[in-house]
């Protein structure tokens, strides 16, 4: 074979892996060229620039409630840092993960408030309700030495559930041989006026000192993580993910990591549910419930499972989004910025988008006519219309007086012809996406802008399905492959 | 003096009615390679499980060196010095060809998590020698899995290279014997005469003990020391290649009870 006589050694010289250099060429749209720049900055300017960024909120005028915001992000990123041992690593689907939050929140609320009329040193209960969260998390990893995947979702879930019961109902908590019933945990009134964190006579009172702990906090856990992604254990989790009984063979012994995993998860849980309850001053049972678990699960998915810089934006995402959706003029632009992003990502062909938008624009002007000539009762543009988009939407948009009435049928109507769409042939569904365009903007202005707070959870539903169809693997996650 | 590296005695093991193996009693040498032979359900891939300690044997002692390994859990078995590879290859295939290797010495480095966090000389030290070994295990397939490839994922790999990584992944063990699983299964021409090779080196260069479950001949009959053949958990023949091959057991146990005698 002419590939041995080339080298001594005699096998396995690779001249594709000799030219790798040349193969690889310059990155193709302004996007990749954007990330290319981005990734060939040092480090520590990557990760530095958006610590400054936070650290500087704070102090360029910035509201309680958006430093609120931001301790809230933070927890949120703690949870999401521990949840990553467990599933973005180690592969195990924890699914009563949240009751560890909750327990953590309720423990140091115990041992810092009136409820018992017990008030810790405020070390002393951190490491107190550090370590009986952890050993909890401990137990709840006993199942995983043998189930797997789904079984071990569903005994995990039960346990979550189990808590979030047992919080609410354990406010007359009686055990065989009690006299009188105890209450534990205030059941759904929850543990009021928690003791606020207090370090070496500093007590944390101020929205500000909370913000600044944790984002002490998010950095220390931030760069332990990524110590821990390329070191003995954090290769040995990976692995273990991949392919235990394979993990097991290399040496890797797979019980003791996977319960390591659940302890140390369940540890950083238990913090952030402590800070929570003192930022707070009280915990309340419907905080530690399943939707926080979708949430934090989403900002994994969403980010890219295993990937740090992925978990930060996916926590980030998913904690700040809802906020702002909360105001219309920016759910409005979002709105619209999603949908023609989602097509423009979709559509390859620049005539299909041409097609698309400006047929969108005849049908909105169409509209606008046949409805005035039936001399429908409408409102003027600046009555229902603010912020920068008011010029453009405001004459093309027909705002009838009946927004209610007029946009139900048009919901409903929209998602008819989405589920038709699904099944129609190529041809035909780019015939009909200028009006679903259309139909979908008018669907939005008219009825789903009247209530923020429910199409907020709408816009991020779809927003989740939009960008999993296009990015399986999330935002900055690397695409997974399952079985070759 | 040869010494013994790996031993059964009396090994059985039986899965509800079904006899795997039947008082399985074997040896292999110090730096031999034993093939392993036998149709389909001989119970050969049972006999690298009770190796690894997947399956517990109902009777009978598994020895490395002397030692009992019998009841020690696979990654306790790995860690004594004894690593596999898998009939269908099983890498950690969306981790990296480096992390693969690097993964597998988890047994024979002993930072915990907080030398990691404080970056402790003990976990740098380590961490240089864990880099030294990937690439020492690599160079024995030549170029094909360093370069870039090195921080490719496994998945990208073609089928071959993913048979070697699985080798070198064995090797990064710091085992001294090897259970290799059919390593030509699915190779062209080349590519099994190269594995011929590789392992005819790991033994003359790196001093393993080498036990090779194969149904190509060509390899059997390459890298073979000794051939033990397998028929229903029963060893039907032991010998040199040519002595089991010409076997009338052997032969009945492949082919069906009197094709020999046809022969």
């Amino acid at each position: 074979m002419s590939e041995q006589d080339q080298v001594g050694r005699g096998i396995g010289t690779d001249d594709w892996v000799a030219q790798h250099e040349d193969r690889v060429g310059a990155p193709q749209t302004g996007m990749a060229r954007l990330a290319q720049q981005w990734t060939r900055l040092p480090a520590l300017a990557r990760w530095g620039i958006p610590l400054v960024i936070f650290l500087s909120v704070p102090f360029i005028g910035s509201s309680d409630y958006i430093l609120r915001i931001g301790v809230n992000l933070g927890l949120f990123v703690l949870l999401a840092l521990g949840l990553n041992l467990v599933v973005g690593y180690s592969g195990l689907l924890d699914l009563g993960f949240v009751a560890f939050y909750g327990f953590g929140a309720y423990a140091y609320a115990m041992l810092s408030s009136e409820q018992f009329g017990v008030h810790l040193n405020s070390l002393v209960a951190l490491v107190l309700v550090i370590a009986t969260t952890a050993s909890f998390g401990f137990i709840l990893g006993l199942p995983s030495r043998r189930l797997t995947g789904d079984y071990l979702a569903i005994a995990t879930l039960f346990f979550g559930q189990m808590f979030a019961i047992f919080v609410v109902s354990s406010d007359e908590f009686q055990l065989p041989g009690m006299s009188d019933a105890v209450d534990l945990t205030g059941g759904a009134n929850g543990i009021t006026q928690v003791d606020q964190i207090s370090v070496l006579g500093f007590t944390f009172e101020t929205n500000l000192s909370y913000y600044l702990l944790v984002v002490a906090l998010v950095v220390f856990f931030t760069v332990a993580t990524k110590r821990i992604h390329f070191s003995r254990h954090g290769l040995a989790w990976r692995s273990l993910g991949e392919d235990a009984v394979a993990a097991q063979h290399m040496t890797i012994p797979t019980v003791r990591l996977k319960l390591l995993a659940f302890t140390i998860g369940a540890g950083v849980a238990g913090l952030a549910g402590a800070i929570f309850a003192s930022v707070q001053q009280g915990v309340y049972p419907s905080e530690f419930m399943l939707p926080l678990l979708i949430t934090i699960y989403a900002a994994l998915i969403l980010g890219g499972l295993g990937s740090i810089p992925g978990i930060l934006l996916g926590a980030f995402i998913m904690v700040v989004l809802p906020e702002v959706l909360r105001f219309p003029d920016y759910s409005n632009g979002i709105f619209l910025a999603v949908l023609v992003i989602s097509v423009v990502a979709t559509v390859k062909s620049w005539k299909v988008l041409v097609w698309a938008f400006g047929g969108m624009v005849v049908i909105g002007f169409l509209v606008n006519g046949v409805l005035l000539a039936m001399q429908v009762p409408y409102l003027a543009a600046k009555e229902w219309i603010t912020g920068p988009l008011a010029p453009v939407l405001g004459s093309w948009v027909f705002m009838p007086e009946n927004r209610v009435l007029f946009g139900n049928i048009a919901f409903v109507a929209l998602v008819g012809l989405a589920a038709w769409m699904s099944i129609m042939s190529r041809r035909t569904r780019i015939i009909v996406l200028p009006l679903a365009l259309w139909l979908a903007i008018w669907t939005w202005e008219v009825r789903l802008l009247l209530e923020p707070s429910v199409t907020r959870q709408l816009l991020i539903g779809a927003l989740l399905i939009v960008l999993m169809a296009s990015r399986p693997q999330g935002l900055l996650g690397k695409p997974r492959v399952e079985v070759l | 003096m040869t010494t013994t590296a790996l031993e059964l005695t009396s090994v059985t093991k039986t899965f509800g009615g079904l006899v795997s193996l039947d008082a399985l009693s074997l040896s292999v040498n110090e730096r031999e390679v034993l093939s392993v032979i036998g149709p389909n359900g001989a119970g050969k891939t049972t006999f690298f499980n009770i190796i690894t300690g997947v399956y517990q044997p109902d009777s009978g002692d598994v020895l490395l060196y002397g030692t009992s390994i019998t009841g020690m859990t696979p990654d306790r078995v790995a860690r004594m010095g004894v690593a596999r590879t898998f009939q269908n290859v099983r890498l950690f295939l969306n981790l990296t060809v480096r992390e693969n290797i690097t993964a597998a010495m988890y047994g024979r480095t002993k930072s915990n998590l907080l030398d990691t966090l404080f970056g402790t000389p003990r976990a740098r030290r380590e961490r240089r020698e864990n880099e030294e070994r990937v690439l020492d295990a690599l160079s024995f397939f030549g170029t094909r899995l360093q370069g870039y490839r090195l921080d490719q994922p496994a998945y990208s790999l073609s089928y071959a290279n993913r048979r070697r990584l699985e080798i070198a992944r064995a090797m990064a063990t710091g085992a001294r014997v090897l259970l290799l699983d059919e390593p030509a299964a699915g190779m062209n021409p080349a590519e099994t005469h190269e594995i011929t090779e590789i392992i005819g080196r790991l033994r003359s260069e790196r001093d393993y003990t080498i036990v090779v479950i194969e149904h190509d001949m060509h390899v059997v009959e390459g890298v073979s020391d000794r051939v033990i053949a397998l028929d229903h958990g029963v060893k039907i023949a032991e010998g040199s290649f040519d002595s089991v091959a010409t076997d009338p057991s052997v032969i009945e146990a492949y082919l069906g009870r009197g094709s020999a005698a046809k022969k």
